[in-house]
């Protein structure tokens, strides 16, 4: 059996003494049940998603409309994409959701874990607040489209309260920064609900002796709590990293619907994506698509390495 | 280390082969390609079930297999379909028959020269009629069209054909006394307007984000100038925006934007807002296809009257083709073929009209009512392409973001032809 | 902080307001909407949902969602748990690169995997099938859900298994007789997230899927909005339609809340 050799294999080469006496039955154990654990997984892995990760990189060297013939143009593809100002908007688009969306998101996610904290029927407010991340998104790009029309529900509510002059909300020009607003919204709840966990593993005792020593609520804020969630939030800054490159059904039903293409002002890379590899009306450009995806790849990599070794410091013990 | 990686490769290699092979077989019979009984085609529509075309195709199938015993398995697939089949060409899945607009099967197919001649389907005698499919549908529908790398254009044969234009109630009492006569000049448009104006209508309602809908004004009166859209955008070097022509074209959208002739609002809505707001009698004009009197047929009220004029100063229609196109890989092509000339009988086709509210290539079968205005267009005059039959990434890249700036009144008609010029360039530069 | 307070209250109210009128929009008539976006449903329409279950697709898509959401959830929560396991008690340096490999698929956006997977899909004709947007989702799942398992195994004592061994159980008995009761908890919430992301996820089921009957939710959706080019669009049963997306994750979320919240915290913390 291969799943044996394996094992003989593995053993030969870590060359591990056996553990303590007591262990080491369930250490042979896990030793002999590993492969044919983990193998499954990690085939499956590799089949759906390693492989095709090689895949587009083999994809993105050429030339190729999914019918036809490869053609081969090697990086020239990554030259064409910077040059193309549909994707260096995309590109732009995606940073700024990541960066300023981001910012904002956690900036608001911490307020609220302060506010939250010292606040009647805070599981019902979290509860609330947390839901609109699992709505899909589409149906706020849809909602979008009635409630801030020029007299729709919220105009109408901005009137009641004697603004005259409301923003043209659903202008080509204010799409995107709606959909980073509308992004925010509903990334803070799950946010929020993942740090106020963290919060609340504090011992309340730090909160009490920083209370004695007469720190105010910001400095708890301060001293206290953003110190001892610090792994939670870094975490999170990774977490939102990935998730807030892959939006996708928000930006296409915001400015447009699946049969009629958003404007490229909203475009973030992954609609980039989509709309190369199937466009309404023109060839699909499978290696441009596979380009611009390996590009946001790269982008999330180098991000997430960075942020990393930024929020990296020693644990706190508590 | 060697002998590890070589049994983990074996592994998962031998592993890979019983998922796909697993995956192949569970569901081998989900393809359509192969899917087709002995004798029988298969057909992706762009209707979903619901939809009045939809129900005539239906109702021909129905009929058509029980007339000839051929079997059609149809997917009722929606609008994506475009994006489906070249892919599933690629595959080897395509179904043998879809049906879309010529510019989505010419952008998806036939231009990557993946459609098939259906020459011979104009050769096909339309059942019971004695006549052949090319003597019912005008020839100049297929000869606008762009050609492929094979140097032909037969590659849709259409059941629908759209035509764009300037809708608008013709009931309406203030338009009426506004416009007694249809306006031959676009002077004599933006008096119309100014009339309007005057009592406090809006000439125009525009869904504001649609570039390509809005854009149709600047298309016809483009062409009014003698310009034809696709020789202004295949232009490499941009020059061709130079043509005074052009400038004088773009002035003249400039001039409703800037006489505040567009309902207040337009640049700040999703469609359909606004043309909802038109079918509300909020504004007399909406720039549109003429599907768009599907689209409101059921806000519109009852004393309605819908009428349909071009940009003044355009003298001929556009023409946008809905119809059947193959597939160069489909494998049942006589049986598809079959249908096609089936579906161009006037009992059967006439349902289009009758059913689903749409002009017929077929000058015999009177439009809808609503349509009558663009059905006497069409047959009047030869016939253009919409944006001369643009395809490509062009639209989505260089024309909308710059077309919507002039639009809300960013940029001027000077500016805007500037910056296109550039765009375009430095587009085309990217395309090779 | 009164401020504050008042302000965190006031976007609860909204979220609330939204999904009340999602809800109320859902009971009217078209042109009714359009023209007072804001109104009750004076002329309550219950046969929008009639409709949008039959003649819009959503039923069929509804079923579709539901088979692929549940199989896809299992069959990811099925494979992820032993690989969880053992990669969270082997500490060899083959288990540590294997976890890291796994954790690396966290950050690889869903787009870099669109068009292979498409094309691949493609090839052995598993695209517009249930079958092959499971198996997608399977893989999808695989980063997050072994992540999180590992996670929650880190967590279960070892004393419970050198009991069983040492009652002579096998490694199989253990694991399944032992560890999954004990890990039940994370079992579920691993489930429960992968519903929760395969329920709602678009831009694979719209790019892999397009016959009628072999479409999920979101897809539904985007086809219904797709047709109100060329055939305008009965807004009331697509709010309907809308109200069918949500109605399962407003449900499993008052039941389940907590849970889901500590989940992903849970996960996350580790």
């Amino acid at each position: 059996m291969a799943t044996a050799l394996q094992d003989r294999t593995a053993v030969r080469r870590e060359g591990r003494p056996p553990a303590g006496s007591g262990a080491a039955p369930l250490e042979r154990q896990h030793r002999r049940i590993f492969w044919p654990f983990a193998g499954p997984a990690l085939l499956v892995y590799a089949v759906l998603f390693l492989a095709p990760i090689g895949y587009a990189a083999w994809t993105s060297l050429y030339k190729w409309d999914g019918m036809g013939a490869k053609q081969w143009r090697g990086l020239h593809n990554y030259q064409v994409l910077f040059g193309d100002p549909a994707f260096r908007t995309s590109l732009l688009n995606t940073l700024e959701i990541l960066v300023v969306g981001g910012a904002i998101t956690f900036a608001i996610s911490l307020a609220l874990t302060l506010v939250l904290r010292e606040m009647r029927a805070r599981l019902f407010a979290r509860s609330v607040l947390f839901f609109p991340c699992l709505v899909n998104a589409m149906v706020f790009g849809i909602a979008a489209g009635f409630l801030f029309s020029p007299d729709g529900p919220v105009n109408t509510v901005l009137h009641w309260l004697g603004v005259a002059a409301p923003p043209k909300w659903l202008a080509t020009d204010n799409l995107f920064p709606m959909i980073v607003a509308t992004l925010v919204w509903t990334a803070t709840g799950y946010y929020t609900a993942i740090i106020m966990a963290a919060v609340d593993q504090i011992p309340e005792y730090l909160y009490e002796a920083a209370e004695l020593d007469g720190a105010s609520a910001f400095q708890r804020f301060r001293h206290v709590t953003l110190p001892l969630a610090w792994d939670v939030i870094s975490v999170c800054a990774v977490l939102w990293t990935v998730s807030s490159v892959k939006i996708f059904e928000l930006i296409l039903m915001y400015g447009g619907s699946s049969s009629n293409q958003p404007p490229v002002s909203t475009w973030n890379t992954a609609m980039y994506v989509y709309t190369e590899a199937f466009p309404q009306t023109s060839a699909p450009q499978l290696g441009m698509a596979t380009a611009a995806a390996l590009v946001s790849l790269v982008m999330v990599g180098v991000i997430t390495l960075a942020l990393r070794r930024l929020m990296r410091r020693t644990a706190v013990e508590y | 280390m060697n002998s590890k990686t070589k049994t983990a490769r074996r592994v998962v290699g031998v592993a890979t082969a019983v998922v796909l092979a697993a995956g192949a077989s569970a569901c081998g019979s989900g393809g359509a390609g192969g899917g087709a009984k002995a004798g029988g085609f298969t057909y992706w529509s762009m209707w979903r079930a619901g939809e009045p075309q939809a129900k005539v195709i239906q109702a021909a199938i129905d009929r058509f297999q029980s007339d000839t015993g051929i079997k059609v398995d149809v997917t009722w697939a929606g609008r994506d379909v475009t994006k489906k089949i070249g892919p599933a060409i690629a595959a080897r899945q395509a179904p043998d028959l879809w049906d879309q607009g010529a510019d989505a099967v010419y952008a998806a197919t036939a231009q990557a020269g993946q459609a098939l001649d259906l020459s011979d389907v104009l050769g096909m005698e339309v059942p019971g009629e004695g006549k052949k499919v090319a003597d019912v549908i005008p020839a100049k529908y297929l000869d606008a069209l762009p050609k492929d790398p094979n140097g032909k254009n037969h590659y849709i044969i259409p059941y629908e054909v759209s035509s764009a234009g300037l809708f608008y109630n013709a009931a309406d009492p203030d338009l009426a006394a506004a416009m007694p006569t249809a306006p031959a000049t676009w002077a004599d448009f933006l008096k119309v307007c100014d009339a309007l104006k005057a009592k406090g209508r809006a000439c125009l309602a525009s869904d504001g984000e649609l570039a390509w809908e809005n854009g149709l004004t600047l298309d016809y009166l483009l062409a009014a100038g003698g310009v034809d859209f696709s020789a202004l955008s295949s232009d490499k070097s941009g020059a061709s925006w130079d043509n005074p022509a052009v400038l004088t074209a773009v002035q003249q959208v400039e001039q409703l934007v800037k006489g505040g002739y567009l309902l207040g609002g337009y640049d700040a809505t999703k469609f359909p807002a606004q043309e909802t707001n038109w079918s509300a009698g909020k504004a007399a004009f909406y720039s549109d296809g003429s599907w768009v009197t599907d689209e409101v047929a059921k806000q519109v009220p009852a004393d309605w009257k819908m009428g349909a004029m071009l940009p003044p100063g355009a003298t001929n229609a556009d023409s946008m083709l809905f119809g059947f196109s193959m597939p160069r890989t489909a494998k049942n092509v006589a049986p598809a073929q079959k249908f096609i000339a089936y579906f161009q009988q006037q009992k059967v086709l006439g349902g289009i009209s009758t059913e689903a509210g749409n002009i017929t290539p077929r000058s015999d079968i009177p439009a809808p009512a609503v349509l009558a205005d663009v059905q006497k267009a069409l047959n009047s005059a030869p016939v253009r392409l919409t944006y001369g039959g643009v395809a490509g990434s062009y639209p989505t890249k260089v024309f909308n973001q710059n077309f919507l700036d002039l639009w809300h009144g960013k940029t001027s008609a000077e500016q805007f032809v500037s910056t296109m010029k550039s765009d375009q360039v430095s587009f085309w530069k990217s395309q090779d | 902080m009164r401020i504050a307070r008042a302000v965190v209250w006031v976007v609860v109210a909204a979220d609330l307001l939204l999904i009340l009128w999602v809800f109320l929009t859902s009971l009217r008539g078209s042109s009714d909407i359009f023209a007072h976006p804001f109104g009750l449903p004076t002329d309550p329409q219950p046969g929008n949902y009639g409709r949008a279950l039959n003649e819009g697709g959503f039923g069929r898509a509804a079923l579709n969602s539901v088979l692929v959401a549940t199989v896809s959830s299992v069959a990811a929560v099925a494979l992820a748990a032993p690989a969880a396991y053992v990669l969270a008690r082997r500490r060899t340096r083959t288990s540590s690169a294997l976890t890291m490999t796994f954790a690396m698929g966290l950050g690889v956006p869903g787009q870099v995997l669109v068009v292979p997977l498409f094309i691949g899909l493609a090839q052995v004709d598993l695209t517009d099938s249930l079958f092959g947007l499971i198996l997608v989702y399977v893989g999808l799942a695989m980063p997050f859900t072994v992540y999180l398992l590992t996670g929650f195994f880190s967590g279960v004592p070892a004393v419970l298994e050198e009991a069983a061994t040492l009652d002579g159980a096998g490694p199989l008995r253990t694991f399944l007789q032992v560890i999954v009761p004990v890990a039940r908890g994370g079992l579920i919430t691993a489930f429960l997230l992968q519903v929760i992301g395969a329920w709602n996820e678009t831009l694979f089921a719209l790019v892999l899927n397009h016959s009628e009957n072999k479409i999920t939710l979101p897809v539904s959706l985007a086809d219904f909005v797709a047709t109100e080019q060329l055939n305008g669009m009965d807004w009331g049963t697509m709010f309907a339609g809308v109200c069918l997306i949500l109605a399962p994750m407003l449900a499993l979320f008052s039941w389940l809340g907590t849970r889901i919240i500590q989940g992903m915290t849970v996960g996350i913390g580790k």
